[in-house]
């Protein structure tokens, strides 16, 4: 008697486990883009499930990236040249493979960070039994708002974390640029002061006699 | 409901498999591709990869491939390497950060035929977990034998202490601007008072110096 119901549960605990590696979570990936390079994910993705695209470039040049989404069929859904930072939300209408590719071809010799966060779906909920229909009591309702918010909680202090750590590059970029070129700037204007007078004397040392000739 | 010992052995067994639905990219034979993530200190990051082979003659990628293996190496913010190991075409690893900043995750395969490698392109999926996504509830309410009550709660908790960790590491970077702020600003401050200087005095020099040139050369 204990073993049927015991096995009933195990075994929907096994669907359940089965339906959770169906689940695609989201991926949050920051990688370099080195100069002319192209770099393309793939995600198989069901159709009619809610997706989200959201990328930011976080350090280098002039903090832009061309970004490019197409669906299973190659038709391009998003299409953005020398962007900084986006959000694309799409329903998936077709079963397959989408693909998203980052550019940075137009640039020559700067090579960026490039952060995405690629959401598809919904997160897994927390219970293998636990379907939409059931009601929830009120703490464990309060409980699931608590969650969504804190979510966005850590979604602001990711894009919080971004826009620093973008702020922080150019400020360091910055010190080290002042740093430089006051160093050269002094040098150069006494390179150029000294050897302004050099220069003038060199004049003055070859035509001495040929101006007192003139004069006279 | 409580969970069956057996049913959550099952579980996470199926938590330990290489996702099969992930993010994928491709990768050639010797190359380097590396992921950055910027975590505050004491967070667990858990990664799982599978890899795929292009197979020529059947146009498709193979399921799994012996003898194809791939090198994960991760470094710290100080360039200190914390972790470097070969692991098989699927791997899972993972590491706890000890200091905070920008971590690097580093993949590249490390094939022991090369002959497998003569279509180029190898077919990696990629999952990488940081901080209280990497806990396994299920796994957690087995074990310590939670009411699903307390195990909202506790990942309630969880959450709340990454967003604390996060704030503690905003705090420090914080500073970090701030301090090379400071610096530009006295770069700038000093560097123009210098400069202004060493021209008001290479002018005086200048203009002394010419003065008694021409005065010697009997111009003046």
């Amino acid at each position: 008697m204990y073993s049927y119901h015991g096995t009933i549960r195990v075994l929907v605990q096994v669907l359940w486990a089965h339906l959770l590696c169906g689940w695609t979570f989201g991926s949050e990936l920051t990688f370099e883009l080195p100069d002319n390079a192209k770099q393309c994910f793939y995600e198989d993705i069901t159709i009619g499930t809610k997706c989200t695209l959201e990328f930011q470039v976080v350090t280098g040049g002039h903090y832009d990236v061309d970004c490019r989404l197409e669906d299973a069929d190659g038709t391009v859904l998003y299409k953005e040249m020398k962007k900084q930072y986006d959000s694309f939300t799409f329903t998936a209408a077709k079963n397959g493979t989408y693909k998203f590719c980052f550019s940075n071809e137009f640039s020559t010799f700067t090579h960026k960070t490039v952060y995405f966060d690629f959401q598809v779906g919904e997160d897994p909920p927390l219970f293998p039994n636990e379907n939409r229909v059931t009601a929830l009591t009120q703490m464990e309702s309060a409980c699931v708002s608590i969650h969504e918010a804190l979510k966005s909680v850590i979604d602001y202090q990711t894009h919080f974390r971004l826009r620093e750590a973008q702020g922080r590059s150019r400020a360091e970029d910055l010190n080290t640029r002042v740093a430089f070129w006051s160093i050269g700037e002094a040098f150069i204007l006494l390179v150029v002061s000294i050897s302004q007078v050099v220069l003038l004397r060199s004049f003055f040392s070859d035509r001495k006699t040929t101006t007192t000739r003139v004069g006279s | 409901m409580m969970l069956t010992a057996p049913g959550a052995g099952i579980i996470i067994l199926f938590a330990w498999l290489s996702p099969s639905n992930a993010l994928y990219f491709h990768i050639g034979e010797t190359e380097k591709k590396c992921f950055i993530e910027e975590i505050p200190d004491e967070t667990m990051v858990i990664g799982k990869y599978r890899t795929q082979l292009w197979d020529k003659q059947m146009g498709s990628f193979l399921q799994a491939t012996p003898g194809l293996g791939m090198h994960v190496e991760i470094k710290d913010p100080d360039t200190k390497i914390i972790l470097s190991r070969q692991y098989g075409s699927d791997g899972r690893f993972t590491f706890t950060s000890h200091t905070p900043g920008e971590h690097q995750i580093c993949l590249h395969s490390n094939s022991t035929k090369m002959a497998l490698f003569a279509g180029g392109k190898l077919r990696v999926h990629l999952d990488i977990q940081v901080g209280e996504h990497t806990n396994n509830y299920p796994e957690i309410a087995a074990k310590d034998k939670l009411t699903e009550l307390q195990l909202r709660a506790r990942q309630l908790l969880d959450q709340v202490e990454q967003i604390q960790k996060e704030q503690n590491y905003q705090q420090y970077r914080e500073e970090r601007f701030r301090m090379t702020s400071e610096s530009t600003n006295q770069h700038v401050l000093w560097w123009s008072i210098a400069q202004t200087l060493i021209l008001i005095v290479t002018g005086i020099w200048q203009l002394k110096h010419l003065k008694s040139f021409f005065e010697a050369k009997k111009l003046v």
